[in-house]
């Protein structure tokens, strides 16, 4: 039996208090993630992407709807628990990496055991397993101004999942990279997925990103407007499929 | 339109902009009411110990340490209008603002900016000064001459000063930011330095620093031999070992936290430990500065009111009495029963030509108190309270010790030119001698301080029924300590006045100093809150990171004044009597400043639970 790891109902979320004008970045939003999925969510500039990952990783409330992660409404969260779901249960990785530079990497990626109080002996053994599974051995006592970007991005990732949270959130991570350290980057994630279950969500506007996924949503005006799904095929034909929707799509 | 756009900056910006306007406001009218007291030559004259010229030359270094601040401080706010400003000016000028155009507009910003908090803050400084003094003349029983709140010279001077230091800031700013290019102003992340720590260099000047400080103490504690030389030895050692020691220890304490993991990885100490370190070469020239200057307003406060002290301790070595009643009537009697009194004795004596005759009798029956003063010299002593003892009046000669301390404090004439003709004498003696019996009755009470007021008004009481002992009268104790604080008033005083004054001064540097780094916490802090830090973890870790900031050169500058003190052994009874008061006040108000401080950054940097957009 698969379940669900995110599933979003009726999701809506109005900006603008009292007299100020109103605008519904998302209207009525409905979709699930199944455990060990990969999904990504596409959609213009303005579409209510951000808006969504916001509340998603309870960074935000929503107006109304309820979102279920892990099987738990986190709208209904107080100030302390969603910062403490947020450490537990997501992982996260940005466009611009969101290292803290006056620590290393080993340091960076220890920072969300240690904020779970994990005693220190347990840290290390984990980090260093997650730096090899992500190939960043190497470069643990570096500091992050010190690495490449595609480093940057790995480091980032471990971070995101040292913790083994329920699910990966990407905010276009391959945004700041150059075209083999985003192709990398993504054969990583594609591997997590298939070899490690993680469960993946990724926004991103970019079809070649969208291409590793195996189901794409498309939003636009803060709505779901269409799905498509990978299935069988390989990725050069999803790609062409994901292009020419955008061509439809967007009109 | 730019001034349009500058203005319209101004007003997002609304609460940072307050807090740079009132640092700026602080440090004005700091400057201002220091200068009210350092250029107004009347007020120094009369009111020190020391001499108009020497007192002169403590208030020129103390001038020109408080204008080193005052720069520092000013390159502190600057910067933390350059770091706010910085991202606005870059958008002006992708925008396609002429260089030109933003150099002027920053310029006039700036110069206009520091002119209205200049004259607002000298403003203030008039008020302050105003209830300052009056404050202190009421709660110390200070006198104080010639002081005026508003000083015409002190006023230029400080607008001067600042107008100067402001246009140097303007030309600075408008270069700095003309400078950069567009893009880096955008994005003007901070670099961190990768901290290259040698041990053995870091052993050096640790130990380099102690010997430093040690030499420093050694000075001040040895004022005696080395005479004027000490202070300027101290000042070098001192200042050079502060910041050997915080170099190389602060370093080393950081690197060895973070090495222990078990201590390190827990919660967010291992950011706060790294926050600390990220910044630790811009930050132990500072902290050793502060240190020094903590340590010179700390100081000023303890000294002044050492002299308090003092003040008292002189006044109550003068006599062991309180109050002489010479004379009697209703109202007299109706003060001396609201007193607090300790002890109250009447002697008798009969005065035949220019002889005292006094009964022994009542000597034995209670014995006198006085003042034994052990024979040290060179440091200040004060002499203790003793009592004689019934047979320190039987078979002695008439000049002893015992006799003689009985006619100073009981005598009524006031012809000090004549040696003293006086004799004790037994009860049937002095029954036979043919002479009306007069009485001084002489008073202790618990507290002087307490029932001053009350026995001034006896003084002048008697002075009104018994004209003729108003020479007398002013022998009293009472006079005595009326005229100890008129001499220690002046001191008490600026001690007061320089202590608040700096450390206002080395506060506000200090908070700026953070606060203009806040900036580039923002993105940092809001990284934390993404990765799931609770918002009062967050809310710790900031006051903790200040908190050592601000707790390191404090105790430093503790410790200098501890064993700065010894250089006022030779002014002072005892400098360390009473030393928690000015601590306990000094302590509490640079918490407040840290208190303050920690609100503000968190204001920047703590992110908010609900985005709104």
């Amino acid at each position: 039996m698969t379940e669900n790891v995110v599933a979003v109902q009726h999701l809506v979320k109005t900006y603008g208090k009292g007299n100020e004008k109103k605008f519904t970045a998302l209207k009525d939003v409905n979709f699930t993630v199944q455990n060990g999925e990969f999904v990504g969510i596409m959609g213009a500039s303005g579409s209510g992407k951000t808006t969504l990952l916001n509340i998603l990783s309870t960074l935000d409330k929503p107006t109304s709807g309820n979102v279920l992660i892990n099987n738990q409404d986190i709208t209904q969260l107080k100030n302390n628990q969603m910062a403490d779901f947020r450490g537990r249960e997501i992982g996260f990785i940005f466009q611009d990496f969101n290292l803290l530079e006056n620590l290393t990497a080993a340091e960076n990626i220890a920072l969300p055991l240690s904020l779970q109080n994990v005693a220190p002996k347990e840290i290390q053994p984990k980090v260093a397993a997650i730096a090899k599974r992500l190939s960043i051995e190497n470069v643990l006592d570096h500091y992050p101004t010190e690495l490449s970007g595609g480093q940057k991005q790995r480091v980032a990732a471990a971070r995101a999942l040292v913790h083994q949270p329920a699910i990966l959130f990407g905010d276009e991570p391959t945004g700041a990279l150059d075209s083999n350290s985003a192709r990398e980057l993504l054969e990583t994630m594609d591997s997590l997925n298939r070899e490690d279950q993680v469960s993946i969500l990724l926004v991103t506007h970019d079809p070649f990103s969208a291409s590793y996924c195996q189901r794409i949503l498309f939003i636009k005006d803060g709505e779901i407007g269409q799905e498509l799904r990978r299935g069988d095929r390989n990725r050069a034909d999803f790609y062409q499929e994901i292009l020419d929707n955008l061509g439809t799509f967007a009109e | 339109m730019l001034s349009k756009l500058a203005l319209s900056g101004i007003k997002s910006r609304l609460k940072d902009y307050l807090v740079l306007f009132s640092g700026l406001i602080v440090a004005a009218a700091t400057f201002y009411m220091f200068m009210a007291l350092a250029t107004n030559q009347d007020f120094l004259g009369k009111n020190s110990m020391i001499g108009a010229a020497n007192t002169s030359i403590v208030f020129i270094f103390g001038a020109i340490l408080l204008a080193i601040i005052t720069l520092v401080y000013l390159v502190y706010a600057n910067s933390f209008l350059l770091n706010m400003r910085q991202r606005d000016y870059g958008m002006f000028m992708m925008l396609g603002a002429k260089t030109s155009k933003i150099a002027q507009l920053i310029f006039m910003e700036t110069f206009v900016l520091g002119t209205v908090a200049t004259l607002v803050g000298s403003l203030i400084g008039t008020g302050l000064a105003q209830i300052v003094a009056q404050l202190l003349v009421q709660q110390l029983g200070l006198k104080l001459q010639h002081f005026n709140a508003f000083y015409l010279p002190a006023f230029l001077i400080t607008i001067a000063f600042f107008i100067v230091l402001f246009i140097l800031a303007a030309i600075w700013n408008s270069r700095k930011l003309i400078k950069a290019p567009v893009l880096k102003l955008l994005h003007s992340a901070d670099q961190p330095a990768r901290m290259a720590v040698k041990t053995g260099r870091l052993a050096v000047q640790a130990i380099l620093g102690v010997i430093l400080l040690a030499v420093g103490y050694w000075a001040m504690a040895a004022i005696k031999q080395l005479q004027l030389l000490a202070i300027p030895v101290a000042l070098v050692t001192i200042v050079l070992g502060s910041y050997f020691t915080f170099n190389a220890t602060f370093i080393w304490i950081i690197q060895f936290l973070k090495k222990n993991k078990n201590f390190a990885l827990k919660g967010l100490r291992n950011f706060t430990l790294s926050q600390l370190s990220f910044r630790i070469h811009d930050y132990t020239r500072m902290l050793a500065m502060i240190s020094i200057l903590f340590a010179l307003a700390l100081g000023a406060i303890t000294v002044g009111l050492g002299f308090r002290n003092d003040m008292s301790a002189v006044t109550s070595a003068s006599t062991p009495y309180d109050l002489k009643l010479y004379t009697t009537n209703q109202a007299i009697d109706q003060q001396v029963a609201k007193l607090n009194t300790t002890s109250k004795t009447a002697y008798s004596f009969k005065k035949v030509g220019k002889k005292y005759y006094y009964n022994i009798a009542e000597f034995e029956k209670t014995p006198m108190y006085y003042m034994h003063y052990s024979g040290s010299t060179g440091e200040i002593t004060l002499p203790t309270l003793q009592r004689y003892q019934a047979k320190d009046y039987q078979n002695v000669k008439q000049d002893s010790p015992a006799f003689d301390s009985a006619y100073r404090e009981l005598r009524v004439d006031d012809n000090y030119e004549d040696l003293p003709n006086y004799a004790f004498v037994d009860q049937t003696k002095f029954d036979q001698v043919t002479a009306p019996t007069k009485q001084v009755v002489l008073i202790r009470v618990k507290d002087f301080g307490k029932d001053r007021q009350r026995i001034g008004k006896i003084e002048s009481l008697q002075a009104q029924a018994l004209p003729a002992y108003k020479e007398i009268l002013s022998n009293s104790k009472y006079a005595s300590a009326m005229m100890a604080t008129a001499l220690y008033s002046g001191m008490i005083f600026m001690g007061f006045f320089l202590g608040i004054s700096f450390l206002a001064m080395l506060a506000s540097c200090l908070m700026f100093k953070i606060l203009s780094g806040a900036y580039s916490d923002v993105r940092r802090y809001d990284m934390l809150n993404k990765m799931g830090t609770r918002s009062q973890v967050l809310r710790r870790s900031v006051a903790k990171e200040i908190g050592i900031l601000y707790a390191l050169p404090g105790a430093l500058g503790v410790i200098h004044v501890l064993f700065g003190l010894q250089l006022f052994k030779i002014l002072m009874v005892n400098p360390y009597h009473g030393i928690w008061l000015p601590f306990l006040i000094f302590i509490v108000l640079y918490g407040l400043y840290y208190w303050i401080t920690v609100l503000l950054y968190r204001g920047i940097v703590i992110p908010k639970v609900e985005i709104d957009k």
